[in-house]
């Protein structure tokens, strides 16, 4: 297959074998820096700074950002809590049920409220890893180190070191739930590099790690008393009227209606921004990712951080067309897979930090190095073959089993033929600024997960978002049971704050979007005649690079 | 670019969809993306199942929406498929505990339903006679990839579970594992780490990184 690219699969065939056993180059810092000034998507993104809320005067974000931040509620009536609990949960991704199981036994009452199903989130869809460091070279220093440079520094260094010391703990912690994660022969758990590890740390089961920790979190929050409250939809939050979050109100789709729940303390996991698809860019985010968290926190008095700053991971599926935008996971890389120009050239280190691997596929593509698909994107070549080639026949089968079903359905062998990669939006670096113990600017409301900001400064490697829901979901629940507040009033008074600010904005639209806009999917709670006010205002995303 | 488009039935309604899309994407574009719930859009959530038929009689079956390409004469029945109650896991199974927990084990009557149906082609069936064996290793590693969509519980006519068998003998078995687990508690250098000045804290990290210690 691929018949199409016949005359450039020739020319990466031919250089396959001299490539094999040479050293790749991998930029400089200051080749790095250029690279990204010129091709990375955030700094070529149209910005613009916010004049409402509180990131007013503030950094720049992207203008599809801005847009949601600066939008008005849905909501117009509080209605009555039908509801009383003692936490609430919002999503149902690996930071909200990690949160669940830490609170069960408490004799605290616990719901989980969920847009979607428990479960249905970017968690369940990663695929390489999660850092921990637990080889005989590595410590949880060393792994704060890496993180750091990968992050370029940016980092809040005593939320990393958090996450690296508590690494270890936390693969016990997902072991003893049940989390087969792959071995060695000497029944030791394999450990892989990954982009910007200085020893091999990123544990796996196969390439669904993800998917075996949801499964497992999943069920066991299943058995637990967690009040779950799947397809609600959290639409706004309720505050005591002296700015505390005492709940919050939902839509039930089910049932089609709001239902207001008071609660003593909230915990927002509701996970990353992927599906605003800045720029036109393609994401491997699940279908909720659309930044409803960012949206609600800032208009209750949250500021943000880094929302300049997004992910996007070098290698997504830019065919098949059915695939476009998928994941391909970097352990792939790590394993000896090249990232190679139409040419057949290795233009670049394919362990390059993800930032600087994107903006150098995308420069290749610019400069005409790319190959174009018939339904006319654009990518470069994933050289999967190589797997087989440097580690032995039955390596990439066997480690990747996700990677050769999702492409040997589209007549493509990734054993045999390569991959046809383009950078795909994939995380929020940026979100909810949270001290130590997971707590907001906002009495009342704890954040964890994607919906922060600060833990992975302006580059996350890879496997250090599975880390972060593992350990900063118990750790808000922890700092939930140790600091509970008594149960207040519930009010609209933040909401009707940040509505006086919003008047400076000309018409907003309604935010946040709940599903993709690709989806076409609209909450039912949402007005027709908002609705058709919104398009009217709809901004049209451009992609520079849309050739 | 002109595309090739075919047309697709979705519950009896038909659209236009572009060839090479999914049958999500072709929902989407066609403003009923309701028609099948969805979740991951990414082929590992599994709340997109749906029935396929072609009306030029090839053989259809059961499919993960978001990750089959739409063709002509194809007719989608959306099926969603609601969980089974989870079973508690237990350390170091054996089989009394397996059929105590699902007493529809030895019901399967290798009619290979189950098979045919998983969009993630698991051994389904040879799994489930495995476990009726007792040859528990081997089905944790067949349930590797396991989504738990449901469907092979769904057309069971004999009320076998076998994903959720599959995750309770793979989570059992986890946690009967001892994890060998060694922490480095040396703690000495977090103070040169974590220097005020992020430049000299950056800094430090990149010397840092290259040996691991001091």
């Amino acid at each position: 297959m691929m018949q199409w690219a016949i005359e450039s699969l020739k020319k990466l065939e031919s250089s396959r074998r001299d490539r094999a056993n040479k050293p790749a180059p991998l930029p400089g810092s200051s080749e790095a820096e250029m690279l990204l000034k010129t091709y990375h998507p955030d700094y070529l993104g149209n910005k613009r700074q916010l004049s409402v809320g509180p990131n007013a005067g503030d950094q720049k974000v992207p203008l599809e950002l801005a847009q949601l931040l600066e939008g008005d509620s849905a909501i117009d009536n509080l209605p009555n809590p039908e509801i009383e609990t003692d936490v609430l949960i919002i999503g149902g991704g690996g930071a909200g049920a990690a949160a669940a199981l830490t609170l069960e036994g408490s004799g605290l009452d616990v719901h989980l409220a969920t847009k979607l199903r428990l479960g249905d989130s970017n968690t369940v869809m990663a695929e390489g890893g999660i850092q921990s460091a637990l080889g005989p070279e590595d410590s949880p220093r060393r792994h704060f180190a890496d993180a750091l440079v990968g992050g370029h520094g940016d980092n809040d260094p005593n939320l990393l070191q958090i996450l690296c010391e508590q690494g270890p703990e936390s693969i016990r912690w997902l072991s003893q739930l049940g989390c087969l994660f792959d071995q060695n022969e000497k029944g030791r758990f394999r450990l892989r590099g990954g982009g910007g590890t200085s020893v091999p740390r990123v544990l796996a089961c196969r390439d669904y790690t993800g998917l075996e920790i949801m499964r497992v979190l999943k069920d066991a929050v299943r058995l637990t008393s967690t009040k779950l409250m799947e397809e609600h939809v959290a639409m706004e939050f309720v505050d005591d009227g002296n700015g505390r979050v005492t709940g919050a109100i939902l839509f039930d789709r089910s049932a089609s209606k709001t239902v207001c729940i008071s609660a003593r303390a909230v915990i927002l996991a509701t996970g990353g921004s992927g599906q605003i698809r800045l720029q036109g860019f393609p994401t491997s985010n699940h279908i909720g990712a659309t930044g409803d968290g960012l949206v609600l926190a800032y208009r209750q008095g949250c500021r943000l951080i880094d929302l300049d700053s997004y992910q996007y991971h070098p290698s997504g599926a830019s065919y098949p067309e059915a695939l476009a935008g998928q994941l391909v996971t970097e352990a792939v890389r790590s394993m000896g897979a090249q990232v190679v120009n139409a040419e057949g050239v290795q233009f670049i280190d394919e362990m390059a930090y993800r930032d600087v691997l994107a903006a150098a596929i995308i420069k290749e593509i610019v400069k005409g190095r790319g190959v174009k698909t018939p339904h006319g994107k654009s990518g470069v070549w994933l050289d999967t073959p190589m797997i087989d080639l440097k580690k032995g026949p039955g390596t990439l089968a066997h480690q990747f089993p996700g990677l050769i079903h999702r492409f040997e359905r589209y007549d493509i062998n990734p054993t045999k033929q390569p991959i046809l990669i383009y950078p795909t939006l994939h995380y929020q670096n940026g979100g909810i600024r949270v001290d130590s113990e997971c707590r907001t600017d906002i009495a009342g409301l704890w954040a964890c997960g994607e919906v922060t900001g600060g833990l992975h400064g302006k580059n996350r490697l890879m496997g250090n978002s599975l880390l972060d829901i593992t350990v900063f979901g118990r750790r808000s629940a922890q700092s939930v049971l140790d600091n509970i507040p008594k149960r207040g009033a519930t009010t609209l008074t933040n909401l009707k704050r940040f509505r006086e600010e919003l008047t400076k904005i000309e018409s907003p639209e309604v935010s946040p979007k709940f599903f993709p806009d690709a989806s076409g999917m609209k909450l039912k709670a949402i007005k027709i005649e908002e609705k058709s006010e919104k398009e009217i205002s709809k901004f049209e995303p451009r992609n520079p690079f849309n050739f | 670019m002109t595309e090739k488009t075919v047309e697709i039935k979705i519950s009896g309604k038909t659209i236009q969809a572009k060839l090479g899309e999914t049958i999500v994407n072709a929902l989407w574009e066609s403003g009923i993306a309701d028609s099948v719930k969805t979740g991951c859009a990414g082929g590992v959530c599994g709340a997109c199942t749906v029935t396929l038929r072609y009306s030029d009689g090839r053989q259809g079956g059961t499919e993960l929406a978001c990750m089959k390409a739409v063709d002509a004469e194809m007719e989608v029945f959306p099926c969603p498929v609601e969980p089974d109650d989870p079973v508690m896991p237990v350390s170091h199974p054996e089989l009394s505990h397996l059929q105590s927990a699902f007493p529809t084990l030895n019901r399967c009557t290798k009619c290979g339903s189950c098979t045919n149906s998983c969009p993630m082609s698991i051994p389904v069936m040879d799994s489930v006679l495995r476990m009726q064996k007792g040859e528990f290793q081997a089905v944790a590693e067949d349930f590797t990839t396991c989504i738990h969509c449901g469907l092979c519980r769904f057309v069971c006519e004999d009320k076998v579970k076998p994903h959720t068998m599959g995750l309770w003998l793979r989570r059992s078995l986890g946690l009967s594992r001892e994890a060998k687990i060694e922490k480095n508690e040396d703690n000495n250098d977090w103070e040169y780490l974590l220097d005020e000045d992020p430049e000299a804290r950056l800094e430090k990290a990149r010397h840092y990184r290259r040996k691991g210690n001091l």
